[in-house]
């Protein structure tokens, strides 16, 4: 797994895209501190911006390097090489280059301008969901034979954590409101990792008070060990589950 | 000595046979092309063979050892494929070093002739994105044969490359052969067929129709070229 993932991972350090990635974050995040006087706004608007644009860059780019390595990956296969190291290293060395990119890009700024706790948060939900989303593009890569279908279900699935959850969500909580519904809304949005890591770092911003009640209940939740716990283990799942259904699945998928 | 054996082999796509009742075995010393139309399960077989897809039904076994989740019987396998591919960003340099990584072998165990019969030697800095369709096929079959494969599977092997860097590869699949190992061509071009192949497989709609020495197609049929003798043997009026 060690050598596929080097050399996986040398190839995708000259990638443009990745390096475009990297450049765009590191110009939003900056833009956002010096356009923002405040540390603390430029955080707020900058966890909107990177929960929205991390799943989707991690996603379809994901989906389209592993498309478009097909046939290396073939060429992988007849070696004598297990197809557990082969998947392994090209998923640890494209979850690599995002952080990575990550680091350079969003993680420069924030030590420069915004050195928090929040930050800290931010920086790691980011990371968590590079890999998170990362994992589900190469489960919909293996499973789908065509590209421009793969993509289409990778977007599919960007809106509907990003934007349809939400909306979702919001309904219900209108749809109940004359009840006390924000018991049931915590583990509910907990179960959308961009909810969670949005979740974490707004109430470590201190922006519970803006939540109102759901607010309250979230910081009680979240705020407490077993709350920090359980967000780590969904968060843990949301990367474990589609890692393990993607070996399951490779290991005898026709090439 | 038999290197290849295949026992009932067949593979489905959905409802599709692609492969069907394949028994056929593939010796050592010798050089097999594999013809066949387009769709005839001439990709499959090959793919069977090297562990990329999983047959529905059969057994395949590789110098003894019967094919399954151990990667190891590929040791002895080189590989070229019709289309090649590679990391855009990496060099021909690492390529070839990270495929010499990968099967374990170290620098002076490997066969470099072809490297530099190819040209490729001069190239090694080259990125392979700007490699052009030829040069891969180029690496592409310097990889299959520089670990010196007691089996060489060649998908197309000519397609797309100039008429001496062809008779270069095929010189050294000819070594392969003389080295007493097996070489599995596929190929729509009979001339080439005819100058290199010890045994004809002839695969349509997912079976081997026929497993002949080329002497005795041409006998046979009374045909002065294979190109001739066999739509004859196919069409059944011999």
């Amino acid at each position: 797994m060690g050598k596929v993932f080097k050399y996986t991972l040398v190839d995708l350090a000259r990638n443009r895209f990745v390096l475009a990635y990297a450049f765009l974050l590191l110009l939003l995040s900056e833009g956002l501190f010096q356009i923002e006087g405040d540390p603390i706004k430029a955080l707020l608007s900058l966890v909107q911006v990177v929960q929205a644009l991390v799943p989707l860059i991690a996603l379809i780019f994901t989906i389209v390097y592993i498309y478009d390595t097909q046939e290396f990956t073939q060429l992988l296969a007849v070696q004598p090489i297990g197809r557990s190291s082969i998947l392994g290293g090209r998923m640890l060395a494209l979850g690599v280059a995002l952080v990575i990119a990550q680091v350079f890009g969003l993680g420069l700024p924030l030590l420069v301008h915004g050195r928090s706790i929040a930050a800290v948060l931010l920086f790691g939900s980011a990371a968590a969901l590079a890999l998170v989303f990362s994992a589900l593009g190469t489960l919909i890569a293996l499973k789908q034979r065509d590209k421009a279908r793969g993509v289409g279900i990778g977007l599919a699935i960007w809106f509907l954590f990003v934007l349809v959850y939400d909306a979702l969500l919001m309904w219900l909580m209108f749809a109940f409101s004359d009840r006390p519904i924000e018991p049931l809304v915590v583990p509910l949005a907990a179960l959308n990792p961009i909810d969670l890591a949005r979740i974490a770092v707004m109430l470590r911003l201190d922006m519970a008070a803006m939540m109102g009640y759901s607010g309250a209940v979230y910081k009680e939740f979240f705020g407490s060990t077993v709350g920090i716990g359980a967000a780590l283990g969904i968060m843990a799942i949301w990367i474990i589950w589609p890692t393990w259904r993607c070996f399951r699945f490779f290991q005898r998928k026709d090439l | 000595m038999d290197r290849i054996v295949f026992q009932g082999v067949g593979k489905r796509y959905g409802r599709q046979w692609a492969l069907r009742g394949v028994d056929v075995t593939f010796r050592q010393g010798e050089v097999v092309m594999i013809i066949g139309p387009n769709g005839s399960g001439k990709t499959t077989l090959i793919k069977c063979l090297l562990g990329l897809v999983r047959p529905t039904e059969g057994v395949i076994t590789v110098e003894g050892t019967v094919i399954g989740n151990d990667p190891e019987y590929r040791r002895s396998i080189g590989f070229m494929p019709q289309i090649s591919q590679f990391p855009p960003a990496l060099s021909i340099g690492q390529l070839l070093e990270m495929m010499l990584d990968v099967r374990g072998l170290k620098a002076g165990e490997t066969d470099d002739r072809l490297i530099s019969a190819l040209g490729l030697d001069q190239q090694l800095d080259k990125r392979l994105s700007a490699l052009s369709g030829g040069t891969c096929q180029k690496v592409s079959a310097a990889l299959a044969l520089r670990s010196r494969p007691r089996l060489l599977v060649m998908d197309e092997p000519t397609a797309g490359l100039d008429p001496v860097s062809a008779r270069t590869v095929l010189a050294h699949a000819e070594e392969v052969r003389a080295q007493g190992g097996t070489v599995l061509i596929t190929s729509h071009l009979m001339e080439e067929v005819e100058a290199l192949a010890d045994r004809v497989a002839y695969l349509q709609d997912g079976e081997l129709k026929f497993l002949l020495p080329i002497a005795e197609i041409l006998q046979r049929t009374g045909a002065p070229r294979l190109a001739q003798a066999i739509p004859l043997l196919i069409s059944g009026s011999v």
